[in-house]
């Protein structure tokens, strides 16, 4: 069969030396779905954004039908029929659905193109039937559920009637309950003609929706495969390229005191609204308790409790049995570890230099870091103390001075994690520690994890990653709605237990 | 390091073309027009002099802004601040007369406290009100403006003047000459060693830096975000008072109408070519004084109006801020693209 | 009776100016530029007024003329900021700067003097009487009889609500501003509202740069524009842009600055007087941030 779409020989470097994409070449046939699958960082969103024209590329072509085409922007692409649904979803959360849909090519009347409203209403609503995706064209986009609006974005390309769609990681942000009517979608849609390039590095599901699939890494094809004709094992051996086990590292480990306990926790809204509600439980010196749920379930909220960030409306934190609710941040960091999710905007600054981000809150906790009373920092113990960190941690980095920004995540991940480990704390908070880290860098996480609970400390694990917390959580806890909705022991619950109780909460039960 | 010096330097010079290409349009001759801006700010001890004590507020002042801006608080206030410092130095100078081992320092202290109360007062509406200082800081520079105007116009004006100025201060409190060089110039040196030593060795320096990159984590480090915001503030005006205090001390030693107007801008401007750096922000205060020195006495012969310094200045703001982020966009291009020639080769 | 049309004479005379800026400056804040250059657009638009109306006899070629100055700032804010990718504040302080130091170079290269040009050749921006109105007793000496200009900003106001919130470039202009990535990848090029926007703020503040100079007076004086710029952005901030709320701000600040004249009057020192939109910009700003602090306790 021919290639209706086929990347020949396509390079991209990101200035000034990242080396996204080696020289790949890979065709697409009309009306299938064919999955990009790789680790983070094996360049299948770059060569999908370089498809759609939304960046750059440095030699290669494309070529469409056979002929050589060059996007210079999304709308070329758009032209041609090809569209993209990126992983972060790319809406306007303070525009309605049906402005989002028809933004860029607006239906107008009169003069000066003044907007057709309901003209704009009644054709979003004709594709919405026609595609049976169950919107109000003309709900706010901020107010609907996360799959709600990526169907907003799928219908956004379909209402341009592109014949070609891109799915960057559409499942990332579904529960497991609501991937099955993804997939029908996709499906209906390609038995309509429509070709679906999907991206993910899930290999269960590319195996169940895929006619074919890519597999890259580190930039490089390595090669494309009919779904029929591969399973999970060897797909999984040609991402990471080696074999990779999918079991639990953890051995048995005697669970200590109680060390951290929240009791009838409560963060509410001014109009009542209770983003957490009555949130109790605790975790034990030697254990790990994991905490699964959607986004935005509460998660954050807690995060910001115990950190000091959010004030909460009721209830109590302890830490070693000392309230922490109301002391200043700086106090609770003698008590807490944090590793937060977002390393660029709550775990480092990105314009310092790793010496700079290696020694913060060691700066205020540790007397030898000060000289003169605590008025200047003794820089020669902090440079002893970095390059301490760098090694036990095996930071990769030409030098302490040289800045944070140019790690690789993995590295920034380790450098955050070393500091937040050598701070002398009970208890460990951690906030999707390994989001956005390559295979390797997860294992190593994790296995830095698994040793902070042989050195008896508690640690409380959130995830969005239902197999990283089977992996590695002693319990696990579900959040749905700002509630604490089950608490489930790791050896006695499935992933399909858990993720019903995410998406549906405390009915199931 | 050395493409940041080399950046910087290749702004000067396309600034340079830019405001070569300016006075062709105008019709006057370029180059004499720069050698006379050199031979008058840079031509020997005396010019050299004038422009070292020239750049006095304008160091200051930039000192003020490149310490502010890296440390979080969007101060823009040294308009204000400095000419309440001066005011502050002025009256202190009027009422009190101490023998100059006390009188100087008095005055200065004064100053820096002028100066510290208006940023302080900024400050204060951010920490109780959450009122935002980038405006806050611009308004009270048009009160302290008009404030002044009126304090020097009605009590404390010199009734032998025919414009409104303040009497001279005690003879105490000017500023001395070492040989050719004015002692505020010594002042101004020791000011930016302090800065930078509290900048780069204090526990609160690496606070103000952190926080001023990434306030939320500093906040989350255990940084004393709140405390730190006050400090520079303070800090930040008592440099911007400072400045004010020299420059009736070292200058026409009396309060003078529109003393503050001829610094306005320039610190933050300075500031912003430094690129907040302590020590870059001493050395393009020392060229913009040179440029500003020099005018003055190109004026005299050639037919080139001294306000073309004026333009030149921001021609030169302008050139070397988006020449320095351009290069390096460049400079990282160009390595991209030669990686990916030799991915397919 | 007098005092009171006095009194609205100087609101209107105060409030045209900012409100004209603020309604520029907000097509940029919708496009998600952080301009701040509204000072030296209208500086240079003022001094472009007088140097054409001047030089032509005809105040329509000194509007010309103010338009074209501030869009020479708007294109050098363009090339920067957009084009060359530098810092959008920094871009607005140098051309603030720019601003004011080349209105005093060419007030002294062309019109040989310092400080103030004024001369009996600059003409002036008509008022404008409307017919019917003006004899309608108390409504008519307020409505009617105003400068054209005036009569331009309340236009402007309904122009900029309409274009804002009614129209495609609207649309498209705000989602430039609450989320580019996602308005490049529906196929509309940020960079190109914001394009867009700045040569519109341009447009606006040149009429507002006329007005300071050939409005009520006709003359030029270095940095007349007096921290006005700063004021319209305050008021752009104070009401998130909304045209409506801006008018209404622009107003209240012209208000003080009559009533600053007018206090002039009754021998309050001209300092103080001049002090008043100041404070009253401070004051707007606590309420402001009254109003949002309570408004995050309720939503958070």
């Amino acid at each position: 069969m021919e290639d209706f779409i086929s990347l020949e020989h396509i390079v991209k470097v990101y200035p000034p030396s990242l080396l996204a994409v080696d020289n790949v070449s890979v065709g697409f046939r009309k009306g299938e779905i064919h999955s990009i699958v790789g680790e983070n960082g094996a360049g299948k969103s770059t060569l999908m954004k370089l498809l759609y024209g939304l960046i750059p590329f440095d030699s290669g072509t494309v070529k469409m039908n056979g002929a050589p085409v060059r996007f210079h922007k999304p709308g070329d692409a758009i032209a041609m029929g090809i569209g993209m649904v990126h992983q972060e979803i790319e809406l306007i959360p303070q525009y309605t659905v049906w402005e989002n849909v028809v933004l860029g090519a607006e239906p107008v009347r009169g003069l000066g193109g003044t907007l057709d409203t309901t003209g704009a209403i009644e054709l979003v609503r004709r594709k919405i039937d026609e595609f049976q995706f169950n919107l109000d064209p003309s709900a706010q986009v901020e107010r609907i559920s996360v799959a709600a609006r990526q169907k907003v974005e799928i219908l956004k390309l379909l209402y341009r009637n592109v014949s070609v769609l891109i799915l960057d990681e559409p499942t990332a942000v579904l529960t497991p309950q609501e991937i099955p009517q993804l997939f029908a979608e996709l499906k209906r849609l390609r038995e309509a003609g429509t070709t679906i390039l999907f991206i993910s590095h899930r290999l269960d599901e590319v195996l169940e929706l895929s006619d074919r699939i890519t597999v890259m890494r580190k930039g490089k094809k390595i090669a494309t495969v009919a779904a029929s004709d591969t399973d999970k094992g060897a797909l999984a051996q040609m991402m990471v390229g080696r074999q990779v086990i999918f079991t639990s590292k953890r051995t048995p480990h005697r669970r200590g005191d109680c060390v951290f306990e929240a009791k009838g926790l409560c963060v509410a809204r001014r109009d009542g609204l209770k983003l957490l509600d009555d949130v109790s439980f605790s975790v034990h010196a030697g254990e790990i308790v994991g905490i699964a749920g959607v986004e935005g379930n509460g998660q954050f909220e807690l995060v910001n409790s115990i950190m000091g960030l959010r004030t909460p409306s009721s209830g109590s934190i302890k830490v070693n049995g000392r309230e922490i609710c109301g002391l200043p941040i700086l106090e609770r960091r003698r008590l807490i570890s944090f590793v937060p999710q977002d390393r660029a905007r709550m775990g480092a600054s990105l314009a310092a230099s790793i010496l700079d981000n290696a020694i913060m809150t060691h700066h205020r906790l540790e007397p030898s870091f000060s000289a003169w009373r605590g008025l200047v920092l003794d820089y020669r113990h902090a440079r002893a103390f970095t390059d301490e960190l760098v090694r036990r941690f095996s930071v990769q980095a030409s030098s302490r001075q040289s800045l944070f920004r140019s790690l690789s995540g993995g590295n920034q991940q380790k450098l955050i994690l070393g500091r937040e480990f050598l701070l002398s704390t009970p208890f460990f908070l951690m906030d999707q520690p390994t989001r956005g880290l390559d295979v390797g860098s997860s294992e190593y996480v994790h296995g830095e994890i698994l040793s902070m609970r042989e050195a008896d400390r508690a640690v409380l694990l959130i995830s969005a990653d239902l197999e990283e917390l089977f992996l590695i959580a002693d319990r696990i806890l579900v959040m749905h709605r700002g509630q604490i909705v089950a608490d489930l022991t790791t050896e006695r619950t499935t992933i399909q237990e858990v993720g019903r109780y995410m998406l549906e909460g405390k009915r199931t039960a | 390091m050395t493409r940041r010096i080399l950046s910087g330097v290749l702004g000067v010079v396309i600034a340079f073309v830019v405001g070569a290409l300016i006075m062709l349009i105008e019709g006057f001759e370029p180059l004499a027009t720069y050698g006379a801006l050199a031979q008058f700010s840079l031509g020997g001890i005396g010019p050299l002099a004038t422009t070292l004590k020239n750049s006095v507020p304008l160091v200051l002042t930039g000192l003020s802004a490149a310490i502010a801006f890296a440390s979080g608080p969007v101060n823009l206030g040294q308009p204000g601040q400095l000419v309440f410092g001066a005011l502050a130095a002025t009256l202190g100078g009027l009422y009190i007369s101490l023998p100059p081992m006390l009188e100087i320092p008095l005055l200065l202290l004064f100053a820096i406290a002028g100066g510290a109360l208006w940023s302080g007062l900024a400050g204060l509406l951010k920490q109780a009100f959450d009122m935002s200082e980038f405006i806050v800081t611009l308004m009270l520079n048009m009160i302290a403006d008009f404030f002044t105007a009126w304090a020097i116009a009605y009590p404390f004006m010199d009734r032998k003047a025919f414009s409104p100025m303040t009497p001279p201060i005690a003879q105490s409190g000017w500023m001395p000459d070492i040989g050719p060089l004015s002692s505020s110039v010594l002042l101004m040196l020791a000011a930016v060693a302090v800065m930078w030593f509290v900048f780069q060795r204090w526990r609160a320096g690496y606070e103000w830096r952190i926080t001023g990159q990434n306030s939320l984590f500093a906040r989350l480090g255990g940084c004393d975000v709140r405390g730190n915001f006050m400090a520079v503030m303070l800090v930040t005006g008592a440099l911007a008072g400072l400045a004010g205090g020299l420059v009736v001390m070292g200058g026409p030693h009396r309060f003078i109408k529109g003393l503050g107007a001829n610094y306005a801008w320039d610190g933050i401007m300075i500031a912003i070519m430094a690129n907040n750096g302590l020590i870059e922000t001493l050395i393009y205060g020392v060229f913009v004084a040179a440029i500003q020195t020099g005018a003055l006495g190109m004026e005299l012969i050639t037919n080139v109006p001294s306000e073309i310094a004026q333009v030149l200045q921001a021609v030169l703001v302008l050139v070397i801020v988006a020449t320095r982020e351009y290069a390096v966009v460049v400079f990282d291009r160009l390595a991209a693209r030669h990686q990916a020639k030799e991915r397919t080769t | 009776m007098n005092i009171v049309i006095g009194l609205i004479t100087g609101m209107i005379a105060g409030a045209t100016p900012i409100l004209l800026a603020a309604l520029g400056g907000t097509l940029t804040f919708y496009a998600g530029i952080f301009n701040i250059a509204m000072e030296g657009m209208m500086l240079m638009a003022a001094f472009a007024a007088v140097l054409g109306s001047f030089l032509f006899h005809s105040w329509v070629v000194g509007v010309l003329f103010a338009i074209a100055g501030a869009m020479i700032l708007a294109l050098i804010f363009i090339f920067f900021s957009v084009t060359l990718d530098t810092d959008e504040f920094v871009t607005g302080i140098a051309l603030n700067l720019f601003a004011v130091g080349s209105t005093t170079y060419l007030l002294r290269q062309i019109f040989k003097v310092k400080g103030v040009f004024t001369s009996k050749l600059i003409d002036s921006i008509p008022n404008i009487h409307i017919p019917l109105i003006e004899e309608i007793p108390l409504l008519g000496p307020v409505v009617s009889g105003r400068n054209l200009i005036v009569y331009l900003a309340v236009i402007a106001t309904i122009f900029c609500y309409y274009l804002v919130f009614k129209t495609r470039f609207g649309l498209r202009l705000r989602a430039a501003g609450y989320n580019p990535n996602s308005l490049d990848s529906s196929g509309v090029r940020t960079s190109q509202m914001r394009i867009y926007s700045l040569l519109l703020c341009a447009v606006f503040c040149g009429l507002a740069g006329a007005f300071l100079s050939l409005g009520y007076v006709t003359l030029f004086a270095e940095n007349m524009t007096a921290g006005r710029g700063w004021i319209s952005l305050a008021a752009i901030i104070l009401v998130d842009g909304h045209p409506y709320g801006i008018a209404l701000i622009s107003l209240l600040f012209g208000f003080f600055d009559g009533l600053g004249l007018f206090l002039q009057n009754y021998g309050v020192s001209s300092q103080f007087t001049s002090m008043v939109p100041y404070i009253a910009t401070l004051v707007a700003l606590y309420v402001y941030a009254r109003r949002n602090r309570e408004r995050e306790r309720s939503t958070l």
